[in-house]
């Protein structure tokens, strides 16, 4: 997950002078495999008929960008969305954030479909939710017991 | 390449698909059997002395660890002149090898301990052991082994043992918080019935992440890589050599290679001039197969990398198949020397890649 510049530069300090002991939290397992990967609502998907999906990322919104973004963009013809094609299995993981299942579920669904070995699965699926996540193609979600409060993003 | 393999060993208990229900890990000459979807997170490259970690499902709040050294060896000294040359002139002046003290269990696994009592004082924790009596143990009473447990930083039920057999000092033991007694208790029962510090029937057991592989036990692991869909071990004797890899996701892969495609990829020489058929395994799958005499180029690269001109292979001897029960794509690659005829044959058909539960 992308961490704010200023955090990275921290615990950057941290890991090259060990003796200040600035470790960045560990990350609990547990925790990771609770949380509901949503897909980002401005994403478009279509998929092939070969088991491929594509998605279609619609580019920041010309009207936020500054001057000279602006200038250069019409300059060089930057395209307004980006395409990011997935293969099979990353298709069907696509398919399953809908913030309903947990990473947990996915990953039995991918590990029972593919046949892989349950720890295969993990290692795989999670690494793939990091990465969309990292690309802002996905949110997670975490359900909080209190029915009061509702979901919140984590 | 026979078209029809061989029968498979009858002695091979892991071949009948009883222990699906169970992990069947090996590495390095040990075996052992653990409860479903355990897992080897941690291992060491040598056999003479090395460390294996299998860790619980889920949180992983539980593992096995084993630790072996070879009690055989006396301990590695500074390298110099004398220990390079004594072994030489030993056996050429036919003399006998330097009696090794027998190793001192006790001191050992008071050595482990006090390691232990060491995390324990770190995570400022009471540290307790008790320690029982020595006993002789196994099929032939080849075993001297002493129980342990401990409490501290969590809580431990071990054993320490040597093996006459095979001359390896063995500490096994099942570590766990110390909430999870009970399980560390019956874990350390299955294991400790189970364990094997060295296999019987002179192949050495391989077993990780579903795989079950029998390789030949003077083969030593020279390399792998363990990453999710794609499994690497190659193992040597001296310049003979066996590449072993395994890939996930068949069904994707075979949407646009063909297994002979695929092959060529992977193989550690060209299959242009080898001889191609086909070959019907124990576990019922066919197999594409390949198989000739080395080029000379392959046998200049094979001296470069063994560095060695005993068993020098100059044969090739390779095998592609795929296992739909599991969706996995297996390749098996010798090269042999003219001598041992047949090693593709017999490790392949000890690669057990399904159980009979997958099957039905």
């Amino acid at each position: 997950m992308r961490m704010p510049l200023k955090t990275r530069l921290y615990y950057g300090v941290g890991r090259h002078l060990p003796f200040l002991k600035i470790r960045p939290p560990e990350v609990d397992r547990d925790a990771v495999l609770i949380l509901r990967p949503g897909r980002n609502s401005s994403i478009t998907w279509e998929q092939q008929t070969t088991g491929e999906t594509i998605l279609t990322i619609p580019l920041e919104n010309s009207s936020n960008r500054g001057r000279i973004n602006k200038f250069m963009s019409r300059w060089f013809r930057t395209p307004d969305e980006r395409r990011v094609e997935l293969d099979e299995v990353g298709a069907f993981v696509w398919e399953l954030c809908d913030g309903n299942l947990t990473v947990e579920g996915i990953v039995q669904r991918a590990s029972k479909k593919y046949k892989m070995n349950r720890r295969e699965a993990e290692v795989s699926v999670t690494m793939f939710l990091q990465m969309l996540h990292e690309r802002k193609f996905i949110g997670l979600y975490k359900k909080v017991q209190k029915k009061s409060q509702g979901d919140r993003v984590v | 390449m026979a078209a029809a393999l061989q029968e498979p060993s009858k002695t091979d208990s892991h071949k009948d698909g009883t222990n699906a229900e169970k992990t069947v890990v090996g590495w390095q000459g040990m075996r052992c059997e653990l409860p479903p979807e355990w897992n080897v997170t941690g291992f060491s490259m040598d056999r003479e002395s090395g460390y294996l970690r299998v860790d619980s499902p889920g949180n992983g709040t539980v593992t096995v660890q084993i630790r072996w050294t070879n009690a055989a060896k006396p301990a590695q000294k500074q390298p110099s002149l004398y220990t390079m040359f004594a072994p030489h002139f030993r056996k050429l002046f036919r003399q006998p090898e330097p009696v090794v003290p027998e190793t001192d269990l006790k001191g050992n696994l008071e050595k482990v301990l006090k390691d232990t009592a060491k995390l324990a004082k770190k995570a400022k924790t009471t540290f307790e052991s008790s320690i029982k009596a020595e006993k002789i143990e196994g099929e032939n009473d080849e075993r001297i082994s002493i129980n342990f447990a401990w409490s501290g930083a969590g809580k431990g039920q071990g054993k320490i043992w040597r093996c006459k057999t095979c001359n390896r000092v063995v500490v096994a033991q099942v570590v766990g918080m110390g909430k999870d007694q009970n399980s560390i208790s019956a874990i350390a029962a299955q294991l400790f019935a189970t364990l094997k510090d060295h296999s019987e029937d002179g192949y050495d057991l391989w077993g990780l992440y579903d795989l079950k592989l029998d390789i030949p036990e003077d083969f030593r692991l020279e390399s792998q890589k363990l990453l999710s869909g794609h499994l690497h071990l190659a193992f040597i004797r001296q310049a003979e050599r066996i590449v072993f890899d395994r890939w996930g996701l068949a069904n994707m892969t075979r949407k646009k290679f063909t297994l002979p495609e695929w092959f060529q990829n992977s193989a550690v020489t060209s299959l242009k001039k080898l001889q191609k058929s086909e070959a019907i395994l124990s576990s019922g799958h066919e197999a594409v197969t390949y198989s000739g005499k080395l080029s000379l180029i392959a046998r200049a690269q094979t001296l470069k990398e063994s560095r060695s001109l005993r068993r020098f292979p100059t044969r090739y001897a390779g095998g592609v198949w795929e296992c739909t029960e599991t969706n996995k794509i297996f390749s098996l690659q010798v090269c042999h020397s003219k001598n041992t005829q047949g090693l593709w044959e017999d490790v392949a058909n000890r690669c057990f890649c399904h159980s009979a539960a997958e099957t039905g």
